[in-house]
């Protein structure tokens, strides 16, 4: 009698567990769906009211246009910038792993990508902008090109050490020397690792506010021309039409954001679905 | 693999496809590419008065004001009308407060930098400090308002005396339905509502702040001992939980309407557009005026106004406009300024930039200020005012 | 040691990768020495009391400005305590579904969610925060809490705007849910095959050889809710949109606040103006590296521990 009971318990046990946890998962989703459902509800009648022209035009003229081209040429510039730095600190840090340097390179590499947004801009507003004397494209995508470092560097250890050593050893049999090995043999290999950890920090950035606030300046009236010049952007515009009381800016704060998911998504879906592996934000 | 390749291809060909119809909308290239629309903007050189030039192959030119958002509207319009007859100047419109306004001018950051309350004298040496000489000078008239979310009343104007006001803000009245406030508006005295009220400021450095401030030293001595005026107060209210900011007069309308039984300062236009109540202060003469047209410009006309040589901008007093003796005239009207620079030696701007400024500040000081082209809630500069804009706006040097 | 052996040691590889170390090191004493540099004088000038103190007096005269950084220092840490606090639960519930329950057909698209989730623009956060979920607390949550229990210190204060600790607690919660199950679904999956096979071999059902697997895991799960809280710590546009901008120190959950990246998004657009907030804003930037730096470092060394337990 008592066995069967027991038993019995821990089966309910058992199927609370699963509804819990299940509900806590719901619970844990239900805000993405939310959020894309409130935005295309609310985005997509302001952008098929103006159509093709609400991601053309300038912002008096009722679009967005001069705010997507310097999301795409803020990222452009801040990847130019950072890439390089960041697969070269990522493949010394996959090289050396138990040296001093080696170890603390990846450690401030990883607390880098920790590292509040908004200090990186009121950084780069302090040594860029004010002895510039002027917001710019420049100060924006260095700003962007400090966040974005960390991510591709610490994507491209982690990929890099993921390849068996076994060929690392067959590069030198061969008579490779050291930066033979990792940029011609191990980078191949991990190349899309490296790739994914490139795009998934294109993506991050191109959706940053807090480091944009005090260093591009904004530009919604005309298109960018110079690196030197301030440049508007997506997120800055969405950010300062949400505080606006006026229901057009919210309307079109909803229309950009719309328009802000679909490029986002649209990075990030395929990517994420070309490679079947874990990994993590 | 070829995916994520496909993708990195497909982005970089958005780019240029996208900035390609940017420059077709602009008109300022034929559509020939990315490429072509900086070399052909850096060859050619404006020829002559910006005027003249529309929708040919000429170079856009971008110009930029920050600051105070107590005349945001107005200025919005401006830049649209203004764009209209000359296509070739842009005009950036951004927020930020009088503060950032004066400190944004200082380095640089902007154009045209706009501050409700006169430059003080600190600030202004540091400007001098440049090497460049700033002028400072009135751009439109607005008026402060009152305003608050009772939904039992509506739109219903309230009444408020001078010692209610300063007390609401000073938090000695702390409910709707207090006695004070019920004795003035007798109307609907049943309908105020036992709630706390909650105060919305501005969280950033204010002119309006300092507009609605410097009244409330005029008419509270408590309010003057225990707060004080300037762009940035400490909020009494905060410290009891019924205070909250909110960024701009926008951040402060958007916090209102959200928030029941709040009440705000902010300027008049705010309230026209988003359909707000204004209560009706008590004026030096006991009596209680409502913002509008009218009265604003009763308050105007009832002080013979002293605006000092724009060179000389900081002299200039806040309270000048501020508690008119006259028993219509609203009690908190102010002045709102712009800053630009002289331009010794082209300093700030090129020369190019030198002649849009000088050309849309003519333009704001002569026909800007014509009622088809102000916005609803601001009420055009005198005569004899806005002749020193128009003398400040003549002596930039190209 | 001759210079042939420094020469040879000194290989292509690290010609070419020794510069980017170096800019890396640079960059962050820059920024170290930068925030120091920029921070002294508020902090020579007020001492103790500008990280005790909650006064925000600006003036332009410079012998009159006082500042004290309490009230944003405790709006950070208030709101990120609550954001992981309501993290905990749901995201280990979510790691386990995903790991142990979930149908085959579920579980990769659950895992794409979460890293949508984790990369969305916080700006997207903040305006569904701000015109969608403020509201919908305030009248539904907030409310119900105030009208039944305000009797607690917790819920004491009437949720007149909606905005408040609360609100950014919740939208910073959303937040880092899916940073943190991503730190415990991996350590979940680092679990030997041969631990939980044993534990089904004992004829345990699911709901216990979770049990015992979660305890197991138990350090990673730690480091990942401190790592969580250190991501809290930093997020600035959507918790500005959110908080209330109000210096105001408060238990109640209702109450506006503020923290210091909002402070910073709010002001430091003007604070040149006045002498000493650009050194103020600094001081709390300051506050806010240090702070994220020592929890980060808490949790990496927790992660980094347990995973080499884990691997020997």
């Amino acid at each position: 009698m008592f066995h069967i009971d027991y038993k019995k318990i821990r089966m309910i046990k058992e199927n609370i567990f699963l509804i819990v946890v299940g509900a806590l998962t719901l619970l844990a989703t239900l805000p993405l769906f939310h959020i894309v459902f409130s935005i295309v509800s609310k985005g997509l009648s302001t952008v098929m009211e103006s159509g093709l022209p609400f991601i053309t035009e300038t912002f008096s003229n009722g679009g967005i246009g001069p705010a997507i081209v310097g999301t795409l040429i803020l990222t452009i510039t801040a990847t130019a910038i950072g890439v390089p730095l960041a697969f070269l600190a990522g493949a010394y840090a996959y090289e050396f792993p138990n040296s001093f340097i080696g170890k603390s390179t990846k450690i401030l590499l990883q607390i880098m990508l920790e590292f509040p947004t908004i200090l990186v801009g009121t950084f780069i507003a302090g040594i860029v902008v004010f002895p510039m004397g002027s917001y710019s494209l420049l100060a924006g995508a260095l700003a962007l090109a400090m966040i974005l470092m960390p991510y591709v560097a610490v994507y491209t250890e982690e990929a890099m050490a993921e390849i068996p050593k076994i060929y690392k050893e067959g590069g030198y049999a061969l008579g490779c020397t050291r930066a033979q090995v990792i940029f011609k043999v191990i980078t191949k290999m991990a190349k899309k690792g490296i790739l994914t950890g490139l795009l998934i920090g294109i993506a991050k950035v191109s959706g940053e506010t807090a480091p944009l606030l005090y260093t591009a300046g904004g530009l919604y009236e005309s298109y960018p021309n110079s690196l030197f010049e301030p440049v508007g952007s997506l997120p800055l515009l969405i950010y300062s039409l949400v505080q606006s009381p006026s229901p057009e800016d919210h309307k079109m704060a909803w229309g950009a954001a719309l328009v802000m998911v679909i490029i986002f998504l649209g990075i990030f879906i395929p990517i994420r679905y070309s490679l079947k592996k874990d990994i993590k934000i | 693999m070829k995916r994520i390749l496909a993708i990195i291809l497909g982005l970089c060909l958005i780019i240029p496809m996208v900035s390609l119809s940017g420059c077709t909308d602009t008109g300022t290239t034929q559509t020939t590419g990315g490429e072509t629309q900086t070399t052909g903007g850096n060859t050619q050189t404006t020829g002559g008065n910006t005027q003249t030039t529309s929708g040919t192959t000429q170079k856009v030119i971008q110009l930029r004001t920050t600051g105070a958002s107590f005349p945001k509207n107005q200025i919005k319009t401006w830049i649209a009308k203004y764009q209209k007859i000359n296509p070739n100047v842009k005009i950036e419109y951004q927020g930020g407060g009088s503060g950032q306004g004066q400190k944004d001018f200082l380095k640089g950051l902007t154009h045209i930098g706009r501050s409700d309350t006169p430059v003080k004298e600190k600030m202004w040496n540091d400007l001098k400090g440049t090497g460049d000489q700033p002028l400072q000078f009135p751009e439109i008239v607005g008026a402060v308002v009152i305003t608050y979310n009772i939904p039992e009343i509506g739109n219903h104007n309230l009444k408020l005396s001078r010692d209610v006001l300063a007390g609401i803000f000073i938090g000695n009245i702390e409910y709707w339905d207090d006695e004070r406030i019920k004795s003035l508006n007798p109307d609907v005295a049943n309908k105020l509502p036992h709630k706390k009220i909650t105060v919305v400021h501005r969280s950033d450095s204010s002119g309006t702040t300092a507009i609605f401030t410097t009244f409330l030293s005029m008419i509270s001595k408590e309010w003057e001992e225990k707060v004080g005026s300037g762009k940035l107060v400490e909020w009494p209210t905060d410290k009891m939980e019924r205070g909250v900011g909110g960024k701009g007069n926008p951040g402060v309308i958007n916090t209102l309407k959200n928030t029941k039984y709040s009440i705000a300062y902010t300027e008049l236009s705010y309230t026209i557009e988003e359909k707000l109540p204004t209560a009706a202060i008590e004026n030096r003469n006991g009596k209680y005026v409502i913002p509008k047209d009218d009265t604003i410009k009763k308050a105007v006309s009832g002080v013979k106004s002293n605006i000092p040589d724009p060179k000389e901008g900081y002299k200039e007093d806040t309270k000048q406009l501020l508690d008119a003796p006259s028993d219509n005239a609203y009690p908190i009207v102010a002045f709102t300024h712009f800053l630009v620079w002289e331009n010794i030696n082209n300093k700030h701007y090129s020369t190019e930039e030198a002649k849009a400024i000088k050309d849309f500040l003519f333009w704001v000081l002569t026909d800007g200020q014509k009622p088809e082209n102000l916005a609803p809630g601001y009420v055009g500069l005198p005569q004899d005012v806005a002749n020193i804009g128009l003398k400040a706006a003549k002596s930039i040097k190209e | 040691m001759d210079f042939k052996k420094i020469l040879r040691k000194l290989d292509e590889f690290k010609i070419i990768t020794m510069p980017t170390i170096f800019v890396v090191f640079l960059l962050f004493a820059a920024v170290l020495v930068f925030y120091f540099t920029s921070a002294y004088p508020a902090i020579e000038k007020y001492g103790i009391d500008l990280f005790t103190t909650n006064v925000w007096k600006a003036t332009e005269d410079a012998t009159k400005e006082v500042y004290g950084l309490a009230a944003p220092i405790w709006g950070s840490i208030y709101t990120s305590v609550i954001a992981v606090i309501l993290a905990i639960p749901i995201a280990i519930g979510y790691a386990i579904y995903v790991n142990d329950y979930a149908p085959e057909k579920l579980k990769y698209p659950l895992i794409i969610i979460s890293d949508i989730m984790a990369g969305l623009p916080t700006v997207i956060y903040g305006i569904w925060g701000a015109f969608i979920l403020v509201p919908f607390l305030r009248d539904n949550i907030m409310m119900f809490l105030y009208e039944n229990f305000s009797y607690i210190p917790f819920f004491s204060t009437p949720p007149i705007t909606g905005y408040g600790y609360l609100s950014a607690g919740v939208l910073l919660a959303i937040m880092v849910i899916p940073f943190a199950s991503a730190i415990i679904r991996e350590a979940y999956a680092m679990v030997p095959k041969v631990h939980k096979e044993g534990l089904y071999a004992l004829g345990t059902t699911r709901y216990e050889a979770t049990k015992v697997i979660v305890s197991y895991i138990k350090p990673a799960i730690l480091s990942g809710f401190i790592l969580a809280f250190g991501r809290a710590l930093g997020e600035t546009v959507a918790v500005s949109l959110v908080i209330g901008n109000s210096f105001n120190i408060s238990y109640s959950l209702f109450s506006p606040g503020y923290t210091i990246s909002s402070l910073i998004a709010n002001q430091f657009g003007n604070a040149e103006l006045y002498a000493y907030m650009v050194p103020t804003m600094y001081a709390g930037g300051l506050v806010l590296f240090v702070v994220g730096l020592i929890v980060n470092l808490i949790g990496l060394y927790y992660l980094r521990r347990w995973r080499s337990n884990v691997s020997h």
